[in-house]
C-alpha cells in the first residue's frame, strides 16, 4: 500500500506491507535507521518518534497509520546539516548517552517533554522517560543532559 | 599546569555525533542488495531428543529460500566461547543438535525473502521429540540417578571442582573466637542490553564477511574458520557501533554459524536478528548459583579463617561456567585478607537457560556473600561494619586472587574516604508511620584482565600521517564505554599530540591487530598499554626527524599539544612541520606495532548507600548511593563515571528486581521480556554521587589506570541488602529481595 506522509519536514510517498509496523517502515522502506528496534513490543522507548507531535513507539503503529502524518524521527531534528540540536549537544557534552541504542529514541521523548513542559522538575523529567529503557547509565546524566535544555 | 594535557579530561567523545544524530551504524542497520532474513525456531520442551524434524512444507513455503535442521549442518563439537588456550570456556555445542537440553533451545532455522515469511514458516516445521527427564535445578542435577545433559559426563559437572587452599583452614577456625557461616543464594538476572543480537552474513568468492554485534570479533572469526572448515584469511569480521554487551556478546550463540550456512546455501546475503524474547531464550544470563560461606574471627575482629562451597547453575551449556567458577571461588582469598583459606567451586550443567559471562564474573555472586556475612560478624563482634571491613581491608602486598601482590591500599582508601563523604556511621533517620530508613555499605575489588584464566595480549598499531596526525589500529571493539576515546586519548598524551589530531581505526579483522575481545575491563588497562608503548616508538622515530631540523638532539626535545620544543630554548616546530614532506623528500613512513602481555591489575570500591523500606507493602527504594572507587588513573572522568552509574543500575536490579525465571516444573520461560523482567527505570534510579580515587595507580596499566567497567555492579548488591538490614533488623541472604521475601521476613521477625 502507498502511504503519504510528511516525513521530518518533506512530503514523502511510501510503498509499504499493510502488516508492517511504522518503525519497520521508517527503517526498511524509509532508509533511516536512527530510530532503533530494541523490543519490538511497546516495552523499552528505543523507537520513540514524534507523530503529529506526540511521541510514541513506532513498533505499536502501522506504517499505513501514519497515513497524512507528520512523523519527526531523530534525523530530523537538527536545525541545519552542521548544526545539532541543544538536546543532541547536550546528550554529548555531558554523557547522557553511551552505547547509543537508547540514545535517538530517548531525545525524542525528551524534546516531547519539553515540548509539552518547558520546565518540568526532575521528577517530571525521570517521568517523562520512564517509559525509555536505558542500559548503560543509570539515567543520572540522561537526566542531567535534558535539564540542561531547559530554558532558563 | 597540569603533568597532564589529554588524559584525565571528558573529551568530547568521537563516537557521539553519530549516536546522537542516528547516523551511527549498527550491525543490524545494514541493509544488502538481495537481503534474505533469518528466523529460528526453537524447542517446546527442556530435555529431549528429536526423533524426526521435518522440514519440508518449510521449504516448499513461497518465498522461503533455505531450512536447516540438525540433518543439514557439519556436527562440529565446539567451544561456546572461544577463547584461546583458555581454561575459561568449555567444548560441548553443536550448531545445532539432534538433543534439546533446554526449553527455548535452537532446532531449526529459516531464511526468506521477508521476516513475516520466515516466521511463519517455521510453524510448518514439524518435530518430534522423544521427551526426557529433565533435571531443572542443581539439586535435581546432582542427585542420584539425575539425567545425564550431556554425553562427555555423567555426574552433570562442567568441569572438575575448583580447589583453592592457602594455610591451614582447621587452625584457624581453632584460633576463632568467633564463628559464623551461612548460605547465600544467588538468581539469574541478565545483562538486558538494548542491542538485540544481530548478524549479517555474505559469502564473495568463497569468502564470508559478518557484520555483527560482538564483544570478540577475532574469537568469531576463529571459531566461523573452526567450525565451518576455513582458513581465516576467508573469514572477514566486521563490528561498528554497539548497544552494550556487559559480557554476555563474548559468546557465540549458535545464530552466527547458521547465518552463515544460509547465506552460504542460497548465495545471498543473510541477515538474522534476535526478538527481544531470543535475547532471553537464546542469550546468556549472570550464573544462579549457593555459596556457603564460614569465617572465623578473633574477638577484635581479625578474621582467622574461611570456608566456602561455591555452586554455579551453568544452564544447558557451559559457556564460561569453568572461568566464572574459577574467577568467583579465587575470589574469596581476598577483599578481607584472612591466611586460612579453603574453598571449592562447582559449576553443574541443568536444563535450564545458558549462564554465561556477565559483568562481575562470579565474584558478584561470592562477595554478596562475603560482604553480607562481615556485615553480620560486625553485629556480633561490636564494631561497625565499616570499621571491621577496613580492620580486615586487603593492603599492598596481600596476595590477590590472581595470587599477585596487591598493589597500594586502593580499599582502605575508599571505606576511608566513603565514611567522610557520608558522615559514618551514620545515625538513622527517624522512621515514619510504617517507612524505615537504612545505610549500608559494601566492597569489593576486581582484576583487570582475565589472568592467569586466560594469558592475554593487547596489540596496537599507530601510524603518524604526513600531515602530523596520527591513527591507533586497535582490535578492541567499542560496547559504548568511550573504550576507542579512551585509546585516542593515551595516544595523543604519549605521543604530544592534540586529541583531536589522533583517530580510531576499528572493527575490520582483515586489518587491525587480533585481539582477544572487549572483556575483563582490560580495554583501557590493556589494550590502553599497548597503545601507549606502540605510540611511544612512533614519537621517537617522529623525534628523530625534528632533532634534525631543530639541530638538537631528539633527548633534548618535549612535544606537547602538538609543538615540539627544544628543552630550555625558545626553539619550536609544529609536529606537522616536522613530518610534513619537503620538495625532494619522500614522507617518511612513521609506524610502530606493540604487544602488551598483562597480568593483573586489582581495582577497589566501596559504595554506600542509603535505603527506605515500606513495612506496609515491603517495597525497598534506593535513596542514594555514594560509590567510592579506586582506578589508578582516571582516563575520562565523564567516561569512567557512566561506568560506575551504569554499573549501579544493573546492580540495583539484580538486588531487588531482576530474575529471569524458568517453571520449575516444565523449565518454561516464564518472563522473557521488559515487562516481566524488571529493571530499574528512570523513577527507580536514586542519585549517585560518585567519588574517583588515583591513590594506587598500577604499573601495568597506562600511566598507572586500571578497569573499572565490572567493580561497580560488584559492591552495590550487598550495601543494599546491609542498608535494608539497618532499616528493619530482618537479614536477607539472597537476591533479588522481592516485597514479598521483605514481608514474609517481618513477619518471622515479630513471631
Amino acid at each position: 500500500m502507498k502511504v503519504s506522509l510528511t516525513l521530518n519536514g518533506e512530503p514523502r510517498q511510501i510503498e509499504v506491507e499493510p502488516y508492517r509496523s511504522l518503525l519497520d517502515m521508517l527503517r526498511n522502506e524509509a532508509g533511516l535507521t536512527g530510530t532503533k528496534k530494541g523490543c519490538d513490543v511497546g516495552d523499552c522507548g528505543a523507537c520513540t518518534v514524534l507523530v503529529d507531535g506526540k511521541p510514541l513507539n513506532s513498533c505499536l503503529m502501522l506504517g499505513v497509520e501514519a497515513q497524512g502524518c507528520e512523523v519527526l524521527t531523530i534525523e530530523g531534528i537538527q536545525p541545519a546539516p552542521d548544526r545539532l540540536h541543544p538536546l543532541q549537544e547536550s546528550f554529548m557534552r555531558l554523557g547522557g548517552a553511551q552505547c547509543g541504542f537508547c540514545t535517538p529514541g530517548m531525545i525524542m521523548m525528551a524534546l516531547a517533554l519539553l515540548e509539552e513542559n518547558p520546565h518540568p522538575t526532575e521528577d517530571e523529567i525521570r517521568f517523562g522517560i520512564a517509559g525509555n529503557i536505558c542500559r548503560c547509565t543509570g539515567y543520572t546524566r540522561i537526566v542531567e543532559a535534558i535539564q540542561a535544555c531547559v530554558k532558563k | 599546569m597540569s603533568e597532564f594535557s589529554v588524559i584525565g579530561g571528558s573529551v568530547a567523545r568521537p563516537d557521539m555525533p553519530g549516536k546522537v544524530t542516528g547516523r551511527a551504524q549498527y550491525a543490524g542497520d545494514l541493509a544488502l542488495p538481495g537481503m534474505l532474513h533469518a528466523k529460528t525456531k526453537r524447542s517446546t520442551v527442556a530435555h529431549a531428543r528429536i526423533k524426526r524434524i521435518d522440514a519440508s512444507r518449510a521449504r516448499a513455503y513461497p518465498g522461503v529460500k533455505a531450512v536447516l535442521t540438525h540433518l543439514d549442518v557439519p556436527r562440529v563439537l565446539h567451544y561456546g566461547s572461544p577463547h584461546p588456550r583458555s581454561a575459561s570456556c568449555t567444548k560441548d555445542q553443536y550448531i545445532l543438535d539432534s538433543k534439546v537440553r533446554y526449553w527455548g533451545e535452537s532446532v531449526a532455522v529459516v531464511a526468506a525473502v521477508s521476516e513475516e515469511i520466515a516466521e511463519e514458516a517455521l510453524d510448518l516445521i514439524e518435530v518430534e521429540y522423544e521427551e526426557l527427564p529433565a533435571a531443572l535445578s542443581v539439586e535435581q542435577a546432582l542427585a542420584s540417578g539425575a539425567p545425564r545433559i550431556h554425553d562427555l559426563r555423567a555426574d552433570n559437572l562442567v568441569v572438575d571442582p575448583v580447589t583453592v587452599r592457602r594455610g591451614d583452614v582447621e587452625k584457624g577456625f581453632a584460633e576463632a573466637d568467633l564463628v559464623i557461616e551461612g548460605t547465600y543464594r544467588m538468581g539469574r538476572p541478565t545483562p538486558a542490553y538494548m542491542e538485540p543480537n544481530v548478524c549479517v552474513s555474505q559469502w564473495s568468492e568463497g569468502r564470508l564477511t559478518m557484520w555483527i554485534s560482538t564483544q570478540t570479533p577475532f574469537m568469531v572469526r576463529g571459531i566461523l574458520a573452526e567450525v565451518l572448515g576455513l582458513p581465516l584469511t576467508k573469514v572477514r569480521v566486521l563490528v561498528d557501533h554497539m548497544g552494550g554487551g556487559f559480557g554476555a556478546k563474548q559468546d557465540l550463540f549458535q545464530s552466527e554459524f547458521l547465518c552463515a550456512l544460509l547465506a552460504q546455501q542460497t548465495g545471498r546475503p543473510v541477515r538474522m536478528e534476535y526478538t527481544r524474547k531470543e535475547t532471553f531464550l537464546g542469550g546468556r544470563s549472570r550464573h544462579p548459583g549457593t555459596v556457603w560461606l564460614k569465617q572465623g574471627f578473633r574477638k577484635d575482629g581479625t578474621l582467622t579463617a574461611r570456608q566456602a562451597r561455591v555452586v554455579f547453575n551453568s544452564g544447558a551449556y557451559g559457556s564460561h561456567a569453568p572461568g566464572v567458577t574459577a574467577v568467583g571461588t579465587a575470589a574469596l582469598t581476598s577483599l578481607y585478607r584472612c591466611e586460612n583459606v579453603l574453598l571449592e567451586g562447582q559449576a553443574v550443567y541443568t536444563n535450564t537457560p545458558i549462564a554465561g559471562a556477565y559483568r562481575g564474573y562470579g565474584v558478584v555472586q561470592t562477595y554478596y556473600a562475603l560482604d553480607i556475612q562481615m556485615d553480620e560478624a560486625a553485629g556480633r563482634t561490636f564494631s561497625q561494619p565499616a570499621e571491621l571491613k577496613l580492620k580486615n581491608a586487603v593492603r599492598e602486598g596481600d596476595l590477590a586472587p590472581s595470587a599477585h601482590p596487591i598493589v597500594g591500599h586502593g580499599l582502605e582508601s575508599c571505606i576511608r574516604r566513603g565514611m567522610q563523604e557520608v558522615d559514618w556511621p551514620r545515625k538513622k533517620a527517624p522512621s515514619t508511620g510504617g517507612i524505615r530508613r537504612g545505610w549500608g555499605m559494601g566492597c569489593e575489588m576486581h582484576g583487570s584482565s582475565a589472568y592467569p584464566g586466560i594469558k592475554e595480549q593487547g596489540n596496537a598499531t599507530v601510524r603518524m600521517n604526513d600531515d602530523g596526525t596520527a591513527q591507533l589500529f586497535t582490535g578492541a571493539t567499542g560496547l559504548g564505554t568511550g573504550a576507542h576515546t579512551a585509546l585516542a586519548q593515551i595516544v595523543a598524551e604519549e605521543m604530544g599530540l592534540r586529541f583531536e589530531d589522533v583517530s580510531v581505526v576499528a572493527g575490520d579483522t582483515d586489518v587491525v591487530p587480533w585481539d582477544i575481545g572487549a572483556f575483563a575491563s582490560h580495554t583501557t588497562y590493556m589494550g590502553g598499554r599497548a597503545a601507549q608503548m606502540a605510540a611511544a616508538e612512533v614519537k621517537k622515530q617522529m623525534l628523530v626527524i625534528a632533532a634534525e631540523a631543530l639541530e638538537a638532539a631528539a633527548a633534548d626535545l618535549e612535544v606537547r599539544q602538538g609543538v615540539i620544543s627544544v628543552k630550555g630554548s625558545d626553539r619550536r616546530l609544529s609536529v606537522r612541520d616536522a613530518v610534513l614532506p619537503k620538495k625532494g623528500l619522500p614522507t617518511a613512513q612513521l609506524i610502530a606495532s606493540a604487544t602488551y602481555t598483562p597480568t593483573k591489575s586489582y581495582s577497589f570500591a566501596a559504595h554506600f548507600v542509603e535505603v527506605q523500606v515500606d513495612t506496609e507493602t515491603g517495597q525497598i527504594d534506593v535513596l542514594q548511593v555514594v560509590p567510592v572507587h579506586e582506578l589508578g588513573k582516571v582516563i575520562h572522568p565523564v567516561a569512567a563515571a557512566g561506568q560506575i552509574e551504569g554499573g549501579i543500575q544493573q546492580g540495583i536490579g539484580h538486588t531487588l528486581t531482576e530474575d529471569y525465571i524458568t517453571d520449575p516444573v516444565t523449565g518454561r520461560s516464564l518472563n522473557a521480556g521488559f515487562v516481566d523482567y524488571k529493571m530499574p527505570l528512570s523513577m527507580d534510579m536514586p542519585p549517585i554521587r560518585t567519588i574517583m580515587l588515583e591513590t594506587a595507580p598500577d604499573p601495568g596499566g597506562p600511566y598507572g589506570a586500571k578497569g573499572v567497567g565490572e567493580d561497580p555492579i560488584i559492591a552495590i548488591g550487598p550495601a543494599i541488602a546491609n542498608a535494608v538490614y539497618d532499616a528493619i533488623g530482618v537479614r536477607f541472604r539472597h537476591y533479588p529481595i522481592t516485597p514479598e521475601d521483605v514481608l514474609n521476613g517481618l513477619r518471622a521477625k515479630r513471631a
